[in-house]
């Protein structure tokens, strides 16, 4: 009942806060949390993506990976099941740290959390919950037009002693429904790096969040400093069914490697 | 001794063809071993030469910083201290330079590559303008901050010249993307393997690039006055910086960029310095020569083993045909020693004067190719470390060469001339043809 209701009043300032201008500040950290909010699960949470990767002078390759999340414990897990050679291959993050499996050496290898997955232009958050509020702080820059949508420009800037990729992130937020449309990153120097853009956002309701659960249907990633190379993520079969309880462990992604 | 050495020039003499035959397959082999052992000297004094410029100095005191468990830079923080305690403690430094380190991608209009770079003071690397032979552009423009020199391939794989503007993309310690854009200000002539991988920029630029400070580099690079003095002062800087509380690793012999791997595998974080010397940075191409080595020897082994079966046919041969002139040898007192030295003094003779022949043409044809510039093909030059084909031969080799041949020629022939000595007299006079 306590729960409930305080979704409800979640729910109902961000509704207020939607389609209206970003009058202050205040306003401005409630669109950055409606955005966490909305694609944290507090149960576990797990679907197929599909990445296909183009780089320059390359043959473009297709991967199809499982991703398996537990929000609350900050868990993590990348099983990718095609291409023949990739399959088994896989990312586990456990204790802030990102580690990676290759079945061919059988070896772990400790990652940044902030590398590239599998040398495509994705990255691990690209694939986590959202947490711009944690992470960022954040000006509103205006409202705008991206093609027909009406939204708020927001530029967020990394918080003092947090660690992310990349310190300047700029958001285009649609201000009908409040979904990210369109998201750049910038490097320390000020340079784009990468362009991001969201075109379809899908919900699906999850018992343990009692609540809906947004998440990206496909993400079109584009380098901006080598600008032929991009990649595109696609999300199906999300399932936000509780998984096995010690399924995030090396031993579990092993086995499943075989 | 004269008499036999007069016997044994007159009977080669009077067997032209089998001599010459004889004596031409043992130059052909003295020849190729000096060819053989001259481009292994060549590609040895070429890495030691290069490599200790563009890579590594005789003793490197480099390490890694960790800002987490999982996350190592090659970084020497606070590195003047480090310099102080080697300045103190090693008096057959003969010069030190400070080399930053890193690996980032290089961005051009047209292309891209992963480079390893390293930040360099050109002004205190007096080795560097020895080995790096500038194509275009200038080496001293390099003190500019916000410049890169890079090899002729790389330009070609980029698609830039001097003056163009590529950048840098790379991230810091804690993990932040972070670009530099820089000026191509000079392209060099390849060096082998080195130059596929390595680029060079100021240290001040590749500092901006990683967001290190002022007492940051990568590794301090000793050059020793006299290079056998290595592993003295390896050991003892070993000593001296863990005395002064320094963390230092375990010994591990391979280059820094072979050992993020382990590093970022063990728990710690914060500095620990390393320790190597020259051969360690280039234990990764040292295989090659080591390959070339033995692939060297197994072919001189290969062609010795045909040598001393001619040999041994040739003497079985003479002393079939001069089975009667033994036994007449034996006949008028010739003692089974002296037919023992008459027909090792021959094939001596023979041995050492087609070796010398050999020996002569193998430098003559070392002289020329290196006189020439022959360029080697791509892949070959992977592993000379230049461009150009380079044989150095050193008179130890010529000699070594002559005598090894010879040695081996003579001893050989030890079999079929101590069967000649022990004919009997009687016998050898009676055999027919």
């Amino acid at each position: 009942m306590k729960t409930s209701l305080v979704l409800t009043l979640g729910l109902l300032l961000a509704s207020s806060v939607l389609a209206a201008p970003l009058a202050d500040q205040g306003a401005v950290l409630q669109v950055l949390k409606t955005i966490d909010y909305r694609q944290h699960n507090s149960g576990d949470y797990k679907s197929l993506a599909y990445l296909e990767q183009k780089e320059k002078d390359k043959t473009d390759i297709a991967r199809e990976a499982l991703i398996y999340r537990r929000d609350d414990d900050e868990k993590l897990m990348i099983l990718f099941t095609k291409p023949k050679g990739e399959a088994g291959k896989g990312y586990i993050r456990l204790d802030k740290n990102l580690w990676s499996y290759d079945p061919g050496t059988g070896k772990w290898d400790r990652r940044t959390e902030r590398e590239r997955i599998a040398g495509t232009d994705s990255r691990r958050a690209d694939f986590d919950q959202s947490k711009l509020v944690e992470e960022y702080d954040a000006t509103a820059k205006g409202e705008g037009k991206l093609g027909q949508f009406d939204v708020w420009e927001l530029e967020l800037h990394v918080k003092p002693n947090t660690d992310v990729a990349f310190p300047v992130v700029k958001l285009w937020v649609d201000e009908a429904s409040g979904n990210v449309l369109k998201r750049q990153e910038f490097a320390l120097s000020g340079r784009l790096m990468r362009t991001l853009y969201y075109p379809r956002w899908q919900k699906l309701y999850s018992e343990s969040k009692k609540a809906e659960v947004w998440y990206p249907g496909e993400i079109r990633i584009y380098d901006e400093v080598e600008k032929e190379n991009s990649t595109i993520v696609v999300l199906k079969s999300v399932d936000l069914r509780p998984l096995e309880a010690n399924i995030f462990t090396k031993a579990w992604l092993e086995a499943k490697s075989r | 001794m004269g008499q036999l050495f007069l016997i044994a020039v007159r009977n080669l003499v009077s067997h032209r063809r089998r001599t010459l035959m004889l004596g031409g397959a043992i130059s052909g082999v003295t020849m190729l071993l000096v060819i053989l052992l001259g481009l292994l000297n060549g590609i040895r004094s070429t890495i030691l030469e290069s490599a200790t410029t563009l890579m590594t100095g005789h003793v490197n005191v480099g390490g890694f910083f960790k800002v987490t468990a999982g996350q190592s830079a090659p970084v020497v923080t606070h590195y003047q201290k480090v310099l102080e305690v080697v300045r103190a403690n090693v008096p057959e430094l003969d010069y030190v330079t400070e080399r930053g380190r890193g690996w980032a991608k290089v961005v051009s209009e047209t292309g891209s590559m992963q480079a390893g770079l390293s930040g360099i003071d050109i002004r205190n690397e007096p080795g560097f303008r020895h080995v790096v032979q500038v194509k275009q552009g200038s080496l001293d423009a390099l003190n500019e901050p916000g410049t890169i020199l890079i090899f002729e391939d790389q330009a070609r794989r980029l698609g830039v010249r001097v003056g163009d503007v590529v950048t840098l993309s790379a991230y810091t310690l804690r993990g932040t993307a972070n670009t530099v854009d820089v000026r191509v200000v000079a392209v060099a002539r390849n060096v082998g393997l080195l130059s596929i991988f390595n680029a060079y920029v100021p240290a001040a630029t590749l500092r901006a690039l990683y967001a290190l400070n002022e007492g940051s580099t990568g590794a301090l690079l000793l050059y020793l006055k006299d290079i056998r003095d290595v592993p003295t002062v390896e050991a003892r800087l070993r000593e001296v910086l863990a005395s002064a509380g320094f963390q230092i690793m375990d010994k591990d012999p391979r280059a820094f960029f072979q050992k993020f791997e382990v590093v970022n595998r063990q728990g710690w974080t914060g500095q620990k310095l390393d320790v190597t010397n020259w051969e360690d940075e280039v234990a990764f191409i040292q295989w090659t020569l080591t390959a070339v080595t033995w692939l060297s020897y197994v072919l001189i082994g290969i062609l010795l083993i045909i040598i001393a079966v001619g040999i041994m046919n040739t003497l079985w041969i003479a002393i079939r045909e001069r089975t009667r002139e033994i036994g007449t040898l034996r006949a008028i007192g010739m003692q089974r020693t002296g037919v023992l030295a008459m027909f090792l003094v021959e094939a001596f003779s023979l041995s050492f004067a087609a070796a010398l022949f050999g020996a002569a043409l193998g430098l003559l044809a070392c002289a020329a190719v290196n006189a020439a510039h022959l360029h080697a093909p791509l892949s070959v030059q992977l592993f000379l470390m230049r461009e150009e084909l380079h044989f150095a031969v050193r008179p130890s080799v010529l000699v070594g060469s002559i005598l090894l041949i010879t040695g081996c020629t003579t001893a050989i022939s030890l079999i079929p001339s101590f069967l000649a000595a022990r004919l009997q007299p009687v016998t050898a006079m009676h055999r027919v043809g």
